[in-house]
């Protein structure tokens, strides 16, 4: 009884996690995975999930699980042959697409950026990533209102963007 | 807002689509022959890719967060194992 309401409590997507992970983790070890290889299928189709959900396009045919089953099939099917035309949901685009040379170049920009600018990134993911409204925003980060929200939110912006213009890493 | 705020937030609006066609075409024009808004228009998108970079491996942590809390849950963990055994 206990238990149930925990669970009952517990966020959406723990409840998911529970319910979807061993039935990946069996079709990954079908195709041959390992269990760190299911975890990161599974890891990138909830990833998926949660970015289209969190945009509002998220169309299931049927339920969340199965969507993500899905998803993880392909991302599996995906790393085993690169130039597979095998498409993501919905024409998802790969989670990590790019050159891999300008991958290393974004993540190192985001350690410097983590050390000397944490609260502009969360509040610019908070817009950007999360689709917070400014006002959700506000509220969350102490603004007075929508504008000085949104005044931040572009600041926020600005500094990023000029970080990345004086940037080593992006020097010609 | 000053200038450069209003610069930030129409580039803003036209990489996130938000220009009518009108509004498109003036930009795209004026792109064409102001080498300074051009070079601030790439460096703006790649600050969205560092942002969705930022708040991907924050999600990655949560959700290994989630594993590891499960991994302690028995009836998880046993299930995990005979499926991997």
């Amino acid at each position: 009884m206990i238990e149930r309401k925990i669970a009952t409590l517990e966020d959406p997507l723990t409840n998911l996690y529970r319910s979807a992970f061993p039935d990946c983790a069996k079709m990954i070890h079908r195709m041959g995975g390992t269990s760190e290889q299911a975890k990161d299928c599974f890891h990138d189709a909830l990833l998926i999930f949660l970015e289209k959900q969190k945009a509002g396009t998220l169309r299931l045919q049927s339920s969340a699980k199965a969507y993500v089953l899905g998803t993880a099939k392909i991302c599996w099917l995906r790393s085993l042959d690169r130039s597979t035309d095998l498409p993501l949901p919905e024409g998802f685009e790969p989670i990590e697409v790019g050159e891999p040379d300008q991958e290393e170049k974004e993540s190192i920009l985001l350690e410097s950026l983590q050390r000397t600018g944490k609260k502009c990134l969360e509040l610019l993911s908070a817009f950007y990533y999360e689709n917070f409204s400014l006002q959700d925003i506000a509220t969350r980060f102490g603004f007075n209102g929508r504008r000085s929200a949104t005044v931040a939110k572009f600041k926020c912006l600005e500094k990023v963007r000029h970080n990345i213009k004086t940037s080593q890493v992006y020097a010609q | 807002m000053r200038s450069e705020l209003t610069e930030i937030s129409l580039i803003d609006k036209y990489l996130n689509k938000q220009l009518d066609e009108e509004e498109k075409k003036t930009f795209e024009a004026l792109l064409l022959v102001d080498e300074v808004l051009s070079t601030n228009v790439e460096a703006q998108r790649k600050a969205y890719r560092v942002i969705r970079l930022f708040a991907r491996k924050k999600e990655r942590t949560r959700l290994e967060g989630i594993y590891q809390r499960l991994l302690r849950e028995p009836a998880f963990a046993q299930h995990l194992k005979t499926i991997f055994s």
